[in-house]
């Protein structure tokens, strides 16, 4: 490499001392041919062609020197970026399109390796495996499971070596000058062995401490760090947590998450939580509370199929023993815990990936179009390098090397566009989307896909520019655009078009679906309404202590300038946290297993007007709905509709499954509402029946508020409130009912812009593709349109004969457009929501918009083309 | 020179030429011309490729020198290597020679 260095410099002398050479040569034979009486200009000639070809000569002289490959390949490089700067617009626009291209690409892969293809972050990861009860209502579907469930299906299972349950938590910290609001998790005493994670300092679990009378936390390092100062005296103190002191056994390594969302753990504490907790019976005694995840890791040797086998037979025969709890839950779904967590996030971003990958294509294809033409242009040069010795091989590789360099700085470029696009992915609503970064694999992709696209849109144009008639070339004058070039570019608009249209049918649909989506009536007015949530420590706000703290928090509320009116609700609507529980009617009993379920929800009065929800018959609930007063319950209409068809419903009774400290009770339907969504993405209305607050005081309900100015603008007056009453009670999670709409439909609408502004992008493309093609068969054509003129045609004629041009290459596009749409479309079928896949209007409006941008780009050429001066058209060959 | 010279041909004939005295491109030509009786017809420029090859392969070594008619002039000489190549080829080029001779030569009685 050192001698090739040296050569590098030592080689211009010897080319040099060639030239020289050569030069000595001739002029040394050219004078003794004069000395042998020719006259010089004679002898000069004869010197030559007794000589050769000279450059050739000295071209094979130079090779002999030459490090071959690399030194042809840096020379070749060094002429494509000279070609480039000789047609910046050429360069700009090819730059542009792949930076584009790529850049777009890149950050999708980059959501795609952090959301899906990485490990999770655990040892041995592949080991870990989520575990799901099968609900056979309905098509079987997952079901998360209870205590009782759990704490068999972990004492009967020999495949894992450990299983876990865990759920999601809220927790206040006191002790300190301000209360804080934690989010935390209830686990198995084994997460950590589990997960093979050791805590960074003191330890974690034990098997005893998940006893009732336990109080044990692990902290999260970034708590410990943020809001202890990473004092190692911490591990052995305790906390006051939800009023009760607790002991922090440990704390977690940096980074450490489980499990894996958005909103990290800051605590975790084990299931005596659970097994203390409960008006009747705590949680971890109530086989029907189905309420826990669970993840567990295989032991070594033992095959996903195998597990799903043995806890298969383990939940059936559980439903057998308790078949007034479980007869419905008869197996299991065991699964990689990475396919759980992934889930529904994966297959949108195939679809996203597939679709910026059509981007690609397209932009390839105007690529290839552009550089078609280009090659067109330069046919002349071709020549004359194929004439003064160049290989038919070496200008296919002369061209190839032109794509790479292309290619190479559109994927410099593209890299740059994905650093600053991954930005905005980062706040995709999926997990682990936070972490997309630009690492090995990603630039390996990206690396990958510029070959990939160089190959596609250089290789044509290469074996063209290799098949260019070479003897007509240098015929001064002579068009070299050949018909075969020219299908070849028609081709290549007709497959943007067929792209163009299934990507944009694809975010018509998206778009379509999204409308529906955020039209859909709520069935409650969300303008004005601001939620937040106040955690009550059970030991110091039991019984009477938590309704009396609520009703005078709601009379605190009442008084507050700009509230209208307040109420409370568990769950929330629009959260997506739903409560389902099951219910007896009194004129239809039936066994436990075979009873209907539905959603319900606990409000208090005045919670309908606060939301805007009408009520339709009967009445709201009110005060005097207490303990003491007959037990009622209120539904919504499409509750009264499924489960009391064609019947009068106010009046009715029946026995929900929901209890209070006293039992479950027969109540009487007082009252039917409107449909209100508790869900943020469902289309279907869905039957909820509702619980005065104070029949029914669990804990703890979120609070609602109705506001006549604007409703963010509530927030200190809200915290003085709850704080005048405890001062140790912190709010949390305070939005708007806006902020939920745009949380809940956060997902599909990112969906809709992506795919959406990827349909524009092929869109532009697929206009300038075709612009490109009608512009340059005008301009070949001029002189054929400059004889037709002279011979009589209008100039209607002529637009007319532009304009069909375009209009068969995109018919033909669009008929195998359509075929591509619907295939596609059918894709889209699980992210859309109250549209169907196969909806033809929309297909034929993604038709009108790719007609209307073909007749945009047809316009300007039509419009050259009809202005063509005959005379001047006939002269100019 | 001509195309039907055979590989090494030429190299052989400009390592002979240079073995006797170190000559300048025209030189060689003229010489290699003069001595086949002008029965090889060359494309002079031909000469220079292979020069550049033995140069690479130091089997010549080339300088800059003042010809008598006063022209700059580059004179090649033959090395050591050179000169041991040269027998290599012309051996087994004689070899070859003598084989074909056999077999073009009357079949004795």
């Amino acid at each position: 490499m050192i001698g090739w260095v040296r050569d590098l410099f030592l080689r211009r002398r010897l080319e040099q001392d060639l030239a020289e050479e050569i030069r000595q040569h001739l002029d040394e034979k050219t004078d003794a041919l004069v000395a042998g009486g020719i006259a010089r200009e004679d002898a000069a000639l004869a010197a030559r062609r007794a000589f050769g070809n000279v450059t050739q000569m000295e071209e094979k002289g130079r090779e002999v020197w030459r490090f071959l490959a690399i030194e042809d390949v840096f020379a070749d490089v060094r002429f494509a970026l000279r070609q480039l700067r000789k047609s910046p617009a050429f360069a700009l626009a090819g730059t542009l399109t792949l930076a584009l291209g790529i850049g777009a690409n890149t950050t999708v892969f980059s959501v795609v390796n952090a959301v899906i293809l990485r490990p999770l972050p655990y040892p041995e990861s592949d080991r870990l495996v989520s575990v799901k009860s099968r609900d056979i209502r309905g098509t079987p579907h997952p079901a998360d499971l209870s205590y009782p469930t759990f704490f068999d299906f972990r004492a009967e299972n020999t495949v894992f070596e450990h299983i876990v349950s865990y759920r999601d938590a809220e927790f206040t910290l006191n002790g300190t000058e301000q209360p804080l609001h934690l989010r935390g998790q209830i686990v198995s005493w084994d997460l950590f062995p589990m997960l093979h994670v050791q805590p960074a300092l003191g330890r974690g679990f034990l098997p005893d401490e998940e006893a009732a009378a336990e109080r044990v936390v692990i902290l999260s390092h970034e708590l410990w760090r943020g809001r202890f100062g990473g004092d190692p005296a911490m591990v052995g103190s305790a906390l006051m947590i939800d009023g009760q002191p607790h002991t922090v056994v440990g704390v977690s390594p940096p980074h450490f998450e489980f499990p894996i969302t958005p909103d990290s753990a800051q605590l975790w504490t084990t299931v005596a939580k659970d097994a203390a907790s409960g008006p009747v019976m705590p949680a971890t005694k109530q086989r029907g509370a189905r309420m826990l995840n669970a993840m567990a890791r295989l032991k070594p040797g033992v095959s996903f199929e195998r597990a799903q086998a043995q806890m298969d037979t383990i939940a059936a025969s559980l439903a057998a023993r308790y078949p007034d709890s479980s007869k419905n839950q008869p197996g299991t779904y065991v699964r990689p815990e990475i396919d759980h967590l992934v889930g529904d996030a994966r297959w949108p971003l195939f679809i996203l990936l597939g679709a910026v990958g059509l981007v690609l294509a397209v932009a390839c294809a105007n690529i290839a179009n552009l550089l078609l033409a280009h090659t067109e242009e330069r046919a002349h040069e071709f020549t004359v390098r194929a004439a003064i010795g160049a290989g038919r091989g070496r200008i296919v590789r002369q061209f190839i090397t032109e794509s790479l360099t292309l290619s190479a700085i559109g994927c410099a470029a593209g890299l740059a566009v994905a650093t600053f696009s991954i930005r905005l992915f980062r706040a995709l609503p999926v997990p682990r989307a936070s972490e997309a970064v630009i690492d090995g694999r990603v630039l390996a992709f990206s690396l990958a896909l510029a070959v990939v696209t160089s190959v596609l849109f250089g290789f044509v144009p290469a074996l063209r520019a290799g098949s260019i008639e070479f003897s007509g070339g240098l015929k001064d004058g002579s068009r070299t655009s050949t018909p075969g070039s020219d299908r070849l570019r028609q081709g290549l608009c007709v497959a943007q078009v067929a792209l163009g249209l299934v990507l944009v049918s694809g975010a018509g649909l998206l778009i379509g679906s999204f409308l529906h989506l955020v039209r859909r009536d709520l069935g409650f007015r969300p303008e004005g309404l601001l939620t937040f949530s106040v955690n009550l420590p059970s030991k110091e706000y039991a019984g009477p202590k938590q309704l009396d703290f609520h009703a005078r928090l709601l009379d605190q509320l009442r008084n507050l300038p700009g509230v209208t009116s307040s109420a409370l609700a568990m769950p929330l609507p629009l959260t997506g946290s739903q409560m389902s529980v099951a219910f007896n009617i009194q004129q239809r009993p039936a066994p436990p297993a075979e009873r209907p379920r539905a959603n319900m929800a606990i409000v208090t009065p005045g919670f309908f007007r606060t939301l805007g929800v009408p009520v339709l018959e009967g009445r709201d609930f009110v005060e005097r709905d207490d303990a003491t007063g007959a037990p009622v319950v209120i539904v919504n209409r499409a509750f009264a509709d499924r489960f009391f068809p064609g019947e009068k419903v106010l009046g009715k009774r029946i026995e929900p499954g929901a209890s209070d400290a006293s039992g479950t009770k027969m109540r009487e339907i007082v009252g039917v509402v409107g449909n209100a969504r508790q869900s943020s993405l469902k289309m279907e209305e869905e039957p909820i029946h509702y619980f005065a607050y104070r029949q029914l005081p669990w804990c703890c309900p979120s609070i609602v508020v109705r506001s006549a100015i604007e409703p963010a603008s509530l927030e200190p007056a809200l915290r003085g409130a709850v704080a005048s009453l405890d001062k140790q009670l912190p709010i949390y999670d305070v939005r708007t009912a806006d902020d939920m709409l745009a949380r809940g439909v956060a997902g599909p609408r990112f969906q809709m812009l992506l795919l959406g502004s990827f349909a524009g992008i092929a869109l532009l493309l697929t206009a300038i593709g075709l612009y490109g093609v009608l512009a340059s068969s005008v301009v070949t054509r001029t002189r054929e349109m400059g004889v037709r003129m002279a011979l009589g045609a209008t100039r209607q004629h002529v637009l007319a004969i532009v304009l069909k041009r375009a209009m068969l290459l995109l018919l033909v596009g669009i008929s195998i457009g359509v075929v591509g749409a619907f295939a596609g479309n059918q894709l889209l079928s699980t992210m859309l929501y109250g549209v169907a896949p196969h909806n033809p209007m929309l297909v034929a409006a993604a038709c009108v918009v790719l007609t209307i941008t073909a007749a945009a780009a047809a316009y300007l050429p039509a419009r050259r083309a009809a202005s063509i001066d005959p005379i001047r058209a006939l002269r100019a060959e | 020179m001509t195309r039907d010279l055979f590989p090494g041909a030429l190299e052989m004939m400009i390592l002979q030429t240079l073995k006797r005295q170190p000559l300048h491109g025209y030189a060689l030509v003229q010489h290699i011309q003069r001595m086949s009786n002008d029965l090889l017809q060359v494309e002079e420029g031909s000469l220079y490729p292979a020069l550049q090859r033995m140069l690479k392969t130091r089997l010549v070594t080339a300088r800059w020198r003042q010809s008598s008619t006063g022209r700059r002039v580059r004179i090649y000489e033959i090395t050591p290597a050179g000169v041991a190549h040269l027998h290599r080829e012309v051996s087994s080029f004689e070899r070859m020679l003598d084989g074909i001779r056999l077999v073009l030569s009357p079949v004795k009685p």
